[in-house]
């Protein structure tokens, strides 16, 4: 159980090119923190400032209140479960789970009990004399964890531990996890470059984009009020539909087509201006009556995904993508009238790409 | 897969051909000189094991092979420890570790006869003019005794070949899974636990290699032999590589030592795959 606090956290490299900027986060006891983000955008490089494997250039990170800046990572009292699992290939199982604890000189059997309890919790009593050869992916990922949670260790630190299993493994495997944070509450700090995963699993999420955090909230906030153009792009699958245009008093003007907003969703003060908006595949969608957001468009492609079709459309030469209930009869190539939900749009400033409330 | 072939025969004969000629017909040969009273210019008569029961008696023969065991036991050991902690050293966080690289497998280049000179001038000369300064006997007298013919020998093998060891460590520690390492030290590994627990034991391929390399090289030393002691005091430092090259030109005896690399060869061959075996079992697949 853990209080972690990180202020100003940055990391620059020799070649003065900084991965990390300003980083600031407080973690309460007991969350389950994601870090979300592209391929380097730095949330590797801040859990392993946090772990102590890369050295902090400034800031400082405390846990409970103790700076951890300048503390050894086998003093910091952290477990962590790492991308490729890690597990040292010349132990079985059990001797996997048991080296931490036999490097803390505890008793025998304190440490047997220890490991049954977790290979119990874990499924993997049968396979305690195995080497990490002989098991599968998804076991040796459950060897990983169980390594992990043996320790007993405040704080649980996940480097996209998910990444390398296959796609049915991966969702068994997120619950699992989540059940396990439920049973343990262990303060846990999980990066992933999924989304799903982030936004699944989380208590808050974090979103980061070339070193510097984008938004920190619940998977709620970050999906509903998501505070810029990256955001907003990056969470949700399929990702959010863009279109550049103009306010003219409550209509979004964007070439020929002309949409009206309702007054409640339209900011103050946009009229006549350029603006950014984003609108969910789940609101664009069919409506039987049409109005004045109804636009008819041509049909590039049509997915149906079982109960509901993802369709595909171009308008003003900017394709984008809705959903449309499964029990309409489409296919590509037609002419369908799409309703865009004016009233759930995000508006964004073309400039700083920040959201206008 | 067609290995029939007249083509696939055709891309092996340079290698058949030349292997034939210079390994396996004269080894066929020197196993049947052995059993005769080859002199070097004619065949002789064919003595049956005559000569295999003479080099049991032959007390400068077993000498030697004890003499050469004795140094290829201490030398491995040496050698190998050397060689790792070099390659630990150079692979850590160090600065100039590329030039530390280069210095310590210099020696490796220069050629054994030459080495020999070398050594033979510092134990010598130096070893003398240092002892003479701070007035320690037993640094005067090198090479002049057994004992420190042996050490000698140990110490030139030691530095020639450390260095070649140590790059063989070098690839094995670097390629080590780089969170392997990390996960020890967040398991709350101290650097020797960290070394005695997962590097070691994960490195067991590179002592298979290494322990090869360094038995066979000094079971079969002769050149730094030659020209540091010479084999002296009185044959005392003599290796069994020497003792036949002495039988067979110096004492024309051409049969008798061909008996003797025999024996030589089958005690080599058993010594090393017997030690590649044992080791391999150690090992572990990543």
């Amino acid at each position: 159980m853990a209080k972690l606090l990180m202020e100003q956290l940055t990391k620059t490299y020799d070649n003065k090119a900084k991965a990390v900027e300003n980083f600031n986060l407080t973690v309460e006891d007991e969350e389950f923190i994601v870090f979300v983000g592209p391929s380097g955008c730095g949330k590797s490089t801040t859990l392993r400032m946090i772990a102590g494997l890369e050295d902090i250039s400034s800031g400082t990170f405390s846990i409970d209140g103790k700076k951890m800046n300048e503390v050894e990572p086998k003093d910091r009292d952290i477990a962590m479960v790492f991308q490729n699992y890690a597990l040292y290939p010349h132990m079985t199982v059990y001797e996997n789970m048991a080296f931490s604890l036999k490097l803390k000189k505890m008793p025998k059997a304190e440490i047997k009990e220890r490991v049954r309890n977790a290979a119990e919790i874990l499924g993997l009593m049968d396979y305690l004399n195995r080497k990490p050869k002989a098991l599968s992916g998804g076991q040796r990922q459950r060897v990983a964890l169980g390594r992990a949670i043996v320790r007993d260790a405040k704080l649980f630190l996940m480097d996209e531990p998910l990444s390398n299993l296959d796609s049915k493994l991966r969702v068994q495997m997120r619950t699992e996890i989540s059940k396990l944070h439920q049973r343990l509450k262990t303060t846990t700090i999980y990066v992933t470059h999924d989304q799903t995963e982030a936004m699944t699993m989380a208590t808050r999420i974090v979103i980061m984009k070339d070193g510097v955090i984008q938004q920190v909230g619940t998977p709620k906030e970050v999906y509903d009020q998501p505070d810029n153009v990256f955001v907003a792009g990056f969470i949700g699958s399929p990702a959010m539909n863009f279109f550049n245009g103009r306010i003219e008093g409550n209509y979004f003007v964007m070439g020929q087509t002309k949409l009206l907003i309702p007054d409640s969703a339209l900011p103050n003060g946009l009229d006549n201006l350029e603006v950014i908006i984003g609108l969910r595949p789940e609101h664009i969608t069919h409506k039987p009556d049409k109005d004045q957001s109804t636009v008819e468009v041509n049909l590039d492609v049509v997915e149906l995904m079982g109960s509901e079709y993802m369709v595909y459309a171009t308008l003003e030469g900017r394709s984008f993508v809705g959903r449309v209930d499964a029990n309409l009869n489409l296919s590509a190539g037609t002419v369908f009238a799409m309703a865009f939900e004016m009233d759930k749009a995000r508006f964004f400033d073309p400039t700083t790409e920040k959201r206008i409330k | 897969m067609r290995t029939k072939d007249f083509a696939y025969w055709l891309f092996l004969a340079p290698v058949l051909i030349a292997l034939t000629l210079v390994v396996v017909v004269p080894m066929l040969l020197g196993v049947y000189y052995s059993f005769t009273s080859w002199n070097g210019i004619t065949t002789g008569e064919f003595v049956g094991f005559q000569n295999y029961i003479d080099l049991l008696k032959d007390e400068r023969f077993l000498d030697s092979l004890w003499f050469t065991t004795k140094f290829s036991v201490v030398s491995v050991i040496l050698i190998n420890f050397i060689g790792l902690s070099l390659a630990l050293i150079v692979t850590s966080r160090i600065k100039s570790s590329n030039l530390l690289r280069t210095t310590f497998f210099m020696p490796n280049l220069i050629g054994g006869l030459i080495l020999g000179f070398i050594w033979q001038f510092i134990f010598i000369k130096v070893f003398a003019s240092v002892g003479e300064m701070v007035g320690m006997e037993s640094l005067q007298v090198w090479l002049s005794t057994t004992e420190t013919g042996f050490w000698g020998l140990v110490i030139l093998m030691s530095w020639q070949m450390a260095g070649y060891i140590m790059v063989i460590y070098i690839a094995y520690l670097q390629g080590l899974p780089k969170e392997l390492l990390e996960a020890s030290e967040i398991d709350g590994a101290s650097s020797f636990q960290r070394f005695r627990y997962i590097v070691f034991p994960l490195v067991a391929p590179a002592f298979t290699v290494s322990m090869f390399l360094t038995l066979s090289n000094t079971f079969k030393l002769y050149d730094q032999n030659l020209s540091l002691t010479g084999g002296g005091p009185y044959n005392s430092t003599e290796m069994v590589a020497m003792e036949i090259f002495n039988t067979a030109f110096v004492q024309n005896t051409f049969a008798y030592a061909q008996a003797k690399a025999i024996i030589f060869f089958v005690i080599v061959a058993i010594v090393a795959l017997f030690q590649v075996y044992w080791n391999k079992r150690r090992e572990v697949e990543m």
